[in-house]
């Protein structure tokens, strides 16, 4: 890697021709991927990718470019490159960058380039013999595998140097039943800010189980009804709901640019009193979780909305200097190859005081969702939709029969200010968001929540 | 340049080889890449990147391992070889495990336009920068730019394997896109345009910007609707949409894994007549064409379902040999990171002979699907789904009110024998195309 001499040059370089803002991205990733698919180990993958992206911001800006190279002529031509698109007053700057300790941090046990392949393999074989012993309809199961290295230094003309490195594993079934002509599948997928030693709690075991079985559950449920209809969402649901509804038009671009429906709402009041909303990147382990975010700034809580009152949009270095404040450590990038954006990182409703048994009871009729699967939002309209990958029917306060193929839509201010019953669970799941062509990992949570009315997407008998 | 790619593939399979490898494979892409994103007719964001990699797959008594890396110093293509090799130890024997020949014949494609290399970045950003002009004149309501974008790409794609396949193509491509949004009376509605091509002169950044403000403003007002049954016609963003849910069902992959539904049903009626798909690596002018795939294979046209019956499968040379057939010449790579997966290329359901007025002009009720969200959570192997959907409501056959916040729901093997008629408006989003198509009843979910 570079010495941070080097960094300042290429800094320097970056704004020779103008510009107000400069910055080094460095990053190096090991991969290791490992997929069993047909009851066999197909294929182990790994990887190696080094790279460099280098930002200039000028006004509002911005300009970037990335290389593999990462030499010290190479990043000085892309530094170059970058200078001659700016187009601003000559200036003459010296750096002395300073390094940035980390407030938190996250150990890390077992790392993965310290475990054997054996092991790693051990793991997705074990996983797959699980869920093919639930039950003979299941017919194929997919077992991946995958675990990151990633060491970063980011250095920028502000005087910061940051050396970090985020170490994230997981793992992923996918197991496919059938029965008389009807294919249903069931999806797990666990993982975090952790090595080797995640598996310890979080065991394949019962990853696979409960994948494999979801697969064979579905292939009795009945398509799912259509219309609006109350609608309770478990704890252990995942939280694509909070995502989407309300976290995504909470970034501060989109914001910005009065492409959200949150916009100019600071203060105001955009869901019931029983919902708080926090963003919080120091949750240790989660797999959006980081000491740093992909500017250098430290991971932070932030919590967005307390009790129904909009608190705080998520910023990153540029969205934050627009309104001449601080970053609440929010800007993330998949690679060297993308310029940071403000993205979320652990994203949950916060639990409330009811028993979730109880919310469920006092429901006479709706659809339950026992998991959620992705979802998507437009944040102008606020109009969102999410996928339910497990649901039932909720007859006389009893969850009932399965139900197939619903989708959730509805929008977000509209739909969290009629939540009318937080539990006092809590229950995560993860995930890979995608914003401008970029995915990053995050992880969202909720507790069983009821919404009286929802338009469920299902098929009219 | 290209020849140091040559080189530099030859050396990394010459050491695997060596190192004991039974067949091996180097792969190198190498690319340029610009982007140029507009907002109130100023550069908001300007991109460039230089990109390279190797992926390197080796194959010793049948086990495959694979490796890849962004470094092409002799040190680190050696160290990809090794550890290519050392991965391939620990996967499972599996006869069908090959590399392919040489194909007899490639189909020569004109893929590299030098205008787009040639042209000055000012002309790209006043392009950009026109299609906000051109979406914003368009209506006084198109009032915010979420983007006008320009992008374009140069890359080459180099191939060896250890049975004298050495090949090597260069091209480039451009596009432009727009998301704008209108607002009126606090309603907020967004609208895109977009298009893609292997020549500059092609991009129309007039047409890009006018359909961007059309789309947002014809959806200013929209209402939700109740729950009924009604027809539903798909413009061809959305179509192609659904296409892409049915991609991986037609992969011999999914079929020989038991993870397609169209498993067993070569030669069977699996949708209404007037639907053929094709999909061709060779298209003429098209963005996904190549002469080889990413293993080496000739691309070529092929047809998977022909006026409703089912023909075949797409294929890589794993499926094929599996099968005992040949590729078709679908084993496609993303980036150099990945191996040679069954996927598709430039992919699409056939015109038919109407209209799209025609298409609508018998319709009594109905819901015109403009947009659809969510579209990446159905399931490509039960074929379920169920999509958040807003669009524009038919009474008597004429386009009326815009409609939002509502639900489409089924599965795409039913979907696909309920399209009653396909017009005759064929558009490409990239990789994917769709005319118009029009399902007789189906179950839209709302209040």
């Amino acid at each position: 890697m570079l010495e941070k001499k080097d960094l300042s040059h290429v800094l320097e370089i970056a704004l020779q021709r103008g510009g107000d803002f400069a910055e080094v991205y460095l990053e190096q990733k090991q991969t290791t991927g490992i997929a069993c698919e047909a009851d066999k180990i197909e294929r182990v993958v790994s990887g190696s990718d080094v790279g460099a992206g280098i930002r200039v911001i000028s006004g509002e800006n911005t300009l970037y470019a990335f290389t593999n190279d990462i030499s010290k002529e190479g990043l000085t031509k892309a530094a170059d490159i970058v200078s001659r698109a700016v187009q601003g007053a000559q200036k003459d700057i010296t750096l002395d960058l300073q390094i940035v300790k980390p407030e938190l941090d996250f150990p890390v046990v077992k790392r993965p380039e310290a475990v054997h392949i054996d092991d790693k393999v051990a793991v997705v074989q074990k996983a797959n013999k699980v869920a093919r012993a639930v039950d003979d309809k299941i017919k194929q199961v997919t077992v991946s595998y995958g675990d990151v290295v990633q060491k970063v230094t980011i250095a920028n003309s502000l005087g910061n140097f940051v050396e970090d490195e985020r170490v994230r594993t997981r793992l992923v079934v996918n197991a496919v039943a059938a029965e008389g002509g009807v294919i249903q599948t069931g999806y797990e997928a666990i993982g975090g800010f952790a090595g080797f030693e995640y598996f310890e709690e979080n065991t394949p075991e019962d990853l696979a189980n409960q994948a494999a079985k979801r697969a064979v559950l579905m292939l009795q449920a009945k398509p799912a009804p259509a219309g609006k209809m109350p609608v309770v969402m478990a704890g252990e649901a995942g939280g694509t709901m909070v995502h989407e509804a309300c976290g995504h038009g909470l970034e501060a671009d989109l914001v910005q640019k009065k492409l959200s429906v949150y916009a100019g709402k600071k203060g105001k009041q955009v869901a019931s009193e029983l919902v708080t909303v926090v963003d919080d990147a120091t949750i240790p382990g989660k797999y959006g979780s980081f000491r740093f975010d992909d500017e250098g700034n430290p991971g932070e809580k932030t919590v967005l909305i307390e009790n129904g009152i909009l608190k705080e949009y998520m910023y990153d270095y540029l969205t934050a200097r627009k309104e001449g404040r601080k970053s609440t450590g929010n800007g993330r990038r998949e690679s060297y190859q993308d310029r940071p954006i403000p993205r979320m990182t652990n994203t949950l409703i916060a639990p409330g005081k009811t028993d979730a048994e109880e919310i469920i009871r006092e429901t006479q009729k709706g659809l339950f969702v026992k998991k959620m699967g992705g979802g998507q939002v437009n944040t102008t309209t606020g109009d969102f939709v999410f996928d339910v990958t497990e649901g039932y029917l909720i007859e006389d306060g009893k969850i009932t029969v399965p139900v197939r193929g619903a989708t959730l839509t509805g929008n977000g201010p509209a739909v969290l200010k009629i939540v009318d019953a937080v539990g006092r669970d809590l229950g995560f799941a993860i995930g890979t968001c995608g914003k401008d062509g970029q995915g990053v990992p995050v992880s969202d949570a909720q507790p069983t929540l009821r919404i009286p009315e929802l338009i469920v997407g299902g098929i009219l008998d | 340049m290209a020849r140091e790619y040559e080189q530099k593939a030859q050396l990394a399979v010459e050491k695997a080889q060596q190192l004991g490898a039974s067949m091996s494979e180097a792969y190198i892409a190498t690319g340029k890449e610009l982007s140029i994103e507009i907002s109130n007719q100023q550069v908001e964001a300007l991109k460039m990147a230089d990109e390279h990699g190797l992926g390197m797959r080796v194959i010793v008594d049948g086990r495959m391992g694979f490796a890849y890396s962004s470094d092409l110093s002799d040190r680190a293509i050696e160290q990809t070889v090794r550890q290519a090799l050392a991965n391939a130890e620990k996967s499972h024997a599996d006869e069908h495990n090959v590399l392919p020949k040489p194909s007899s014949q490639y189909p020569e494609l004109k893929l590299l336009d030098e205008q787009i290399a040639k042209t000055a970045i000012e002309d790209k950003i006043a392009l950009a920068k026109e299609i906000e002009l051109q979406a914003r004149s368009y209506d006084p309501r198109v009032k915010i730019t979420e983007s006008c974008t320009y992008q374009d790409a140069e890359y080459t794609v180099t191939l060896f394997n250890s049975y004298g396949i050495t090949k090597t193509y260069q091209g480039a491509y451009c596009g432009a896109y727009a998301y704008v949004v209108a607002e009126e009376n606090g309603d907020n509605q967004t609208g895109f345009g977009l298009t893609f091509s292997l020549r500059y002169k092609d991009l129309d950044p007039a047409k890009v910007g006018k359909e961007a403000a059309q789309k947002a403003v014809r959806m200013l007002g929209a209402k939700e609707i109740g729950t009924q049954k009604a027809s539903v016609v798909l413009d061809p963003y959305v179509a192609t949409n659904f296409l892409g849910v049915l991609a991986p069902a037609l992969s011999a992959e999914a079929v020989q894994k038991g993870k397609s539904v169209f498993a067993g049903k070569i030669g069977e009626k699996v949708s209404s007549d007037v639907i053929t798909i094709i999909d061709d690596g060779a298209l003429e002018g098209a963005i996904m064409s190549s002469p080889f795939d990413g293993e080496g294979v000739a691309t070529r046209q092929t047809t998977l379902i022909a006026n409703g019956v089912l023909q075949g499968y797409l294929h890589n040379t794993y499926t094929a040999r599996k099968e005992g057939v040949e590729s078709t010449g679908n084993g496609i790579r993303g980036t150099f990171k990945s191996t040679p997966e069954v996927g598709t290329t430039n992919f699409y359901i056939k015109p038919g002979q109407v209209t799209q007025e025609q298409l609508l002009k018998d319709i009594s009720k109905g819901l015109y699907v403009t947009e659809v969200m969510g579209m990446h959570t159905a399931n490509p192997i039960s074929g379920d789904f169920s999509v958040g959907a807003a669009g524009i409501w038919i009474e008597n056959g004429e386009l009326t009110t815009p409609v939002r916040g509502v639900a489409i729901a089924g599965n795409i093997i039913d979907f696909l024998e309920a399209i009653d008629l396909v017009a005759n408006d064929l558009t490409f989003f990239v990789g994917r195309g769709a005319p118009t198509v029009r399902i007789a009843r189906m179950t839209i979910s709302g209040n």
